[in-house]
């Protein structure tokens, strides 16, 4: 296969060359992992609450063609018309074909990450639907025509004069007001405009309950609600990983998502739909697009009890740095990392590269996924199928033969302290030494630990 | 029967790859760290946390006496709340007449100690979309009705209702520059009435 691309470095290069904007990008995100943390100390039962929600999802995923078909035959006896798409093509034209049955023109959508891994938007667009996103910061971006860089705060890339200067362009603000509070009412105004005029919601699905036939929508705006309540037509799309067996294990999930998401107590409001209000209709459809490709991977399951908090995110010292476009997927950040490559190998094998392997994005994780040890495998699987980039692959031969022969290894630390110490700008010449980019060489040592080692043997037994 | 296939093929998809089985734990959720005594106070403190306000009141006329003092009742009203009698509207089928609420009070069933959200069910609601498209809502919900956490609240609300919701605190955002607004697409205020 050929070999990754290094998109993610490049585009980390980039963002960090607005060094004000990277800083601002990296502290708030770690102001957000500090809410997180004050929200997670609140509960003294934290730790086994983590335990319980991973053992669920894990219970799920070994008894999920059993919970998908228990949720179809209650959702269906709801009153609830139940989709099942293989992948992306599919779930974009079963809502097309629904939008085609009603002659309908206008979709609101609410945030759905779903929806994002499969294109939706682009594919209704083409076929002449207005689409609306209406989640405050999927507008945003929506109105910038460009996706989402975190799956909880999609425009966290911005700054407010740059949604002040956007919304004077679309919504006809002032120029260069930059209030949040004034620019959130007018996005208010100009999206209940939307909300009363669509003729069918989208909604993502946070969980979908197999003992109900109901699943769960989670917001802190109400669009989701807004729009599937006053819509004629709600279709819900989730991924199959998406069920749970039962109402009350929803006790668990919800305590732990928004504390992990944004440090909130609860989102403001957490709506179980379980059947279509008089004269409306509900539909649900159920995507694979992959996922019982992961499924079957022992290595990699685990990445499915995900319920994405964004905390791996908000945690990691490689996505506060490099920003989520630098990750060219619909979920940036570390899990997105582990989801990807399985969708597309060759295109995403840059991505599980992009991290530390630090850990924080397991210390974290409220279902306990072990991301970091998944990115490590992905790496060996990424290498083994010949897809990681030549620099990469010359540098890793050549510390093999450095490693497997000692000789070879004490030359080329006599040879480096040398080198380092007559002509130090060399070493540091980014264009020579790659290591020296974005920061200098240390000071080489008068000798190495070795030589120190035995001088000091010496001394000890002379 | 194209739907047919994909489910099929899902299913045996699954089937193919699926872990062995993994029991669920034994017991589900926790014992509430917040005392019986603490209930109140706990609730009031994280409904102002959530953005909101929750006031003691001893009887409903009292709540309409707040009520009338906060809000003009002459704009369009709308209450479910028996024996809080302060409707002035009638909603039409035509759903999106509803933008013009200024003010809809609600009965909650439930109330979460923990995260002051509390639970709404259908019959409670009535029209799904007026929580949510209301200028203001207003929730009246008794003490008797406060437990400690999401685990015990389970315990105790329908979850077959056709439509239920817990909710806590005003419609917010946070998403220009991580400054939180109050009021994004739902109701601007919450105002919780808390009765003996």
């Amino acid at each position: 296969m050929d070999t990754a691309s290094p998109r993610h470095a490049k585009a980390a290069e980039a963002f960090l060359r607005d060094e004000e904007n990277a800083d601002w990008h990296n502290e708030t995100l770690w102001f957000v992992r500090s809410k997180r943390d004050r929200a997670a100390q609140s509960l003294p039962e934290w730790e086994d609450l983590r335990e319980q929600a991973s053992q669920i999802k894990l219970h799920s995923l070994s008894k999920l063609d059993d919970y998908l078909i228990q949720l179809e035959e209650n959702a269906r006896q709801n009153g609830v018309i139940v989709h099942w798409a293989a992948n992306a093509d599919e779930h974009n034209r079963i809502v097309l074909d629904i939008m085609r049955k009603h002659k309908a023109t206008k979709i609101v959508k609410s945030k759905s990450m779903l929806t994002e891994e499969c294109h939706l938007n682009p594919y209704l667009i083409k076929e002449g639907i207005e689409v609306i996103d209406t989640d405050l910061g999927e507008r945003i971006i929506q109105l910038r025509n460009e996706p989402p860089s975190h799956i909880v705060m999609p425009a966290i890339h911005l700054k407010k004069r740059h949604i002040g200067d956007l919304f004077h362009l679309h919504l006809g603000t002032d120029a260069g007001a930059d209030d949040p509070q004034y620019l959130t009412e007018a996005a208010r105004i100009h999206l209940r405009q939307k909300f009363l005029l669509a003729d069918v919601a989208i909604t993502g699905v946070n969980f979908a309950i197999a003992e109900t036939g109901g699943f769960v929508v989670c917001t802190n705006e109400g669009n989701a609600d807004l729009g599937a309540h006053l819509a004629k037509v709600h279709i819900a799309c989730m991924g199959i990983e998406k069920v749970i067996p039962k109402a009350e294990h929803l006790g668990v999930f919800l305590r732990l998502l928004a504390r992990s998401a944004t440090g909130q107590a609860t989102t403001t409001y957490s709506s179980h739909f379980r059947k279509p209000a008089p004269g409306q209709e509900m539909h649900l459809v159920l995507v694979d697009n992959g996922r019982t490709r992961q499924l079957a991977s022992p290595d990699f399951r685990n990445s499915l009890k995900c319920i994405r908090c964004g905390a791996c995110m908000n945690t990691c010292p490689v996505y506060r740095r490099s920003g989520g476009h630098s990750y060219h997927t619909a979920v940036a950040g570390p899990i997105g990392s582990i989801l990807a490559p399985n969708i597309d190998m060759k295109e995403y094998a840059d991505l599980p590269f992009a991290s530390t392997l630090c850990g924080s994005c397991t210390n974290v994780c409220p279902v306990k996924i072990d991301i970091h040890q998944q990115l490590y495998k992905w790496r060996q699987v990424l290498g083994e199928a010949g897809a990681v980039e030549p620099t990469k692959k010359i540098g890793m031969t050549g510390m093999d033969v450095l490693f497997s022969h000692p000789r070879l290894y004490r030359f080329a630390g006599r040879a480096g302290r040398w080198f380092m110490q007559k002509f130090p700008s060399l070493a540091n010449k980014s264009s020579l030494n790659p290591w020296a980019i974005h920061r200098d060489m240390p000071k080489p040592p008068a000798q190495s630990f070795r030589d120190w080692y035995a001088q000091q043997n010496q001394k000890d037994n002379g | 029967m194209a739907e047919t296939t994909t489910r099929d093929t899902i299913l045996a998809a699954i089937r193919q790859g699926k872990p062995d089985l993994h029991p669920l734990p034994e017991t589900i959720g926790f014992a509430p760290t917040i005392t019986p005594e603490n209930l109140v106070e706990a609730f009031m403190a994280m409904v102002k946390t959530n953005g909101g306000q929750a006031i003691r009141v001893t009887s409903l006329s009292e709540a309409h006496a707040f009520l009338v003092q906060e809000y003009d009742l002459t704009l369009p009203i709308l209450s479910h709340v028996p024996g809080l009698d302060i409707s002035n509207f009638t909603p039409a089928a035509e759903l999106r007449l509803l933008d013009d609420l200024h003010l809809v009070v609600l009965e909650g069933k439930v109330g979460v100690a923990e995260n002051a959200a509390i639970w709404l069910d259908e019959a409670a609601i009535g029209i799904r979309a007026l929580p949510f498209i209301s200028l203001n809502l207003s929730l009246v919900l008794s003490e008797k009705n406060l437990v400690g956490n999401m685990h015990e609240a389970y315990r105790l609300i329908d979850t077959h209702t056709g439509f239920g919701t817990f909710i806590a605190g005003p419609s917010k955002t946070a998403d220009i520059e991580q400054s939180l607004v109050i009021g994004a697409h739902g109701s601007k205020t919450l105002t919780v009435f808390l009765l003996p």
